[in-house]
């Protein structure tokens, strides 16, 4: 089945994601497919979870850290900035116990705590996650589209969410074991009001919110993941390698696509023996992929002559990926 | 004569109390501290210097947990088990 028969087969598939080694097109394939498909109507958010997002270039446009900006219409894209993020957050949390404790300032202890706590190494990471956590749940968009990390990264981010899951739902357990003693001993002192537990209420909320994060990584009706690979050796044996790890996460794999395919004619014009060789090269890996990946593989992308930056380029690469539309 | 009843009344209510539930009261409090004990020490490790993950959403629950901080650490630096007594 072609790319495009995949978007229309399954229009319920509304969280897409390119993944793939470092360089290969991910953010290209992203910002294509966010431009087919605002062209067929549909309202589109393509953002990034790479603290090394490289949307703003692809786009022209500096959208670093500003939200959601519309690129044309019915397209809008955000980078996240996490550094930004982090601060917002720890100075919401300053906030919050300012106003519960009616506090001048916070006590030193605590300050060190927020400031050492913004500085662990998965701060970043967590930051970008709970900010994108954020993004789906509020809506307002047909499709999103996740310019993801490379390979190992992405295995990262997806997983957390399945780590998160487990570990919020054991704690959530545990705090509400804590509740049913609170319960019983109100009860035996014969206390009619019991008094609500803010924590509970607080990790209910985060449970609710990481859980629906994670249902969506993994459920595959919504979601479609596709493997970007060049033919080339190295890249072949590590998206085989990738996509067997991504399997252990349940990630809802929807097909490959092939980038940076040479175009057969010039075989047949006068060309140097470098770019022969390169050529025959590459007959071979694509007829590994063939043979590997089978119908699996949804598009072959011709290499550009030029760097895909700018809405006509992507619109090129949008054509090639999907057919005339 | 009433305010006397009044008494009577709670001092028997007390004493009921007393003998049927002070106990199982004071055993699900106990309980309830050991756990919120626990609790302090999974989300609030950290501060110890023990790696938890992940820290983004401990910090999350830090503003409901500021009075907890300074009795919980002096109550884990505080507390012993079996094998400070062999040492």
């Amino acid at each position: 089945m072609s790319l495009r028969g995949i978007f229309e087969r399954y229009p319920q598939r509304r969280y897409l994601m390119f993944g793939g080694k470092g360089g290969l097109g991910k953010t290209t394939f992203s910002a294509a497919t966010a431009y087919y498909l605002a062209r067929q109507g549909k309202k589109v958010l393509v953002f990034s979870v790479d603290p090394q997002a490289s949307l703003s270039d692809i786009f022209q446009r500096d959208i670093f850290g500003k939200g959601p900006t519309e690129i044309i219409p019915n397209l809008y894209a955000q980078e996240i900035d996490a550094d930004k993020r982090i601060k917002e957050y720890q100075e919401e949390i300053r906030k919050k116990i300012l106003d519960m404790y009616g506090l001048e300032e916070i006590p030193e202890e605590i300050e060190s705590y927020i400031q050492a706590a913004a500085a662990e190494p998965a701060m970043e990471e967590s930051a970008i996650f709970d900010e994108v956590v954020d993004i789906v749940i509020r809506g307002g968009y047909d499709y999103y589209i996740y310019d993801l990390v490379p390979l190992g990264h992405a295995l990262y981010y997806l997983s957390m969410a399945s780590v998160y899951d487990t570990w919020i739902d054991k704690i959530t357990a545990l705090r509400q074991q804590m509740r049913e003693y609170d319960q019983v001993a109100a009860v035996l002192r014969r206390n009619k009001e019991l008094e609500e537990d803010a924590i509970l209420n607080e990790l209910l909320y985060i449970k609710d919110r990481i859980n629906k994060s994670s249902q969506i990584l993994t459920d595959k009706r919504t979601t479609a993941f596709f493997f970007v690979l060049t033919p080339e050796e190295m890249v072949i044996n590590d998206t085989i390698k990738a996509a067997q790890l991504f399997a252990k996460f349940d990630v809802p794999y929807a097909g490959y696509i092939v980038n940076r395919v040479l175009p057969a004619e010039l075989k047949k014009q006068r060309i140097p023996d470098y770019l022969r060789n390169r050529l025959s090269m590459q007959e071979h890996y694509l007829k590994v992929i063939g043979e590997r990946f089978g119908d699996q593989v949804l598009a072959q992308v011709p290499e550009m002559e030029r760097d895909v930056t700018g809405i006509p380029m992507i619109e090129k690469v949008a054509r090639a990926m999907f057919g005339d539309f | 004569m009433t305010e006397e009843k009044g008494g009577l009344f709670r001092a028997i209510k007390e004493f009921v109390y007393g003998l049927a539930a002070h106990d199982s009261a004071r055993y699900a409090l106990k309980s309830r501290a050991s756990m919120e004990h626990l609790f302090i020490l999974i989300t609030m490790v950290d501060m110890m210097g023990v790696p938890i993950v992940p820290p983004y959403y401990s910090l999350m629950l830090l503003p409901y947990v500021v009075p907890q901080i300074a009795t919980g650490k002096r109550r884990m630096l505080r507390e012993k088990d079996l094998t400070d007594a062999l040492a």
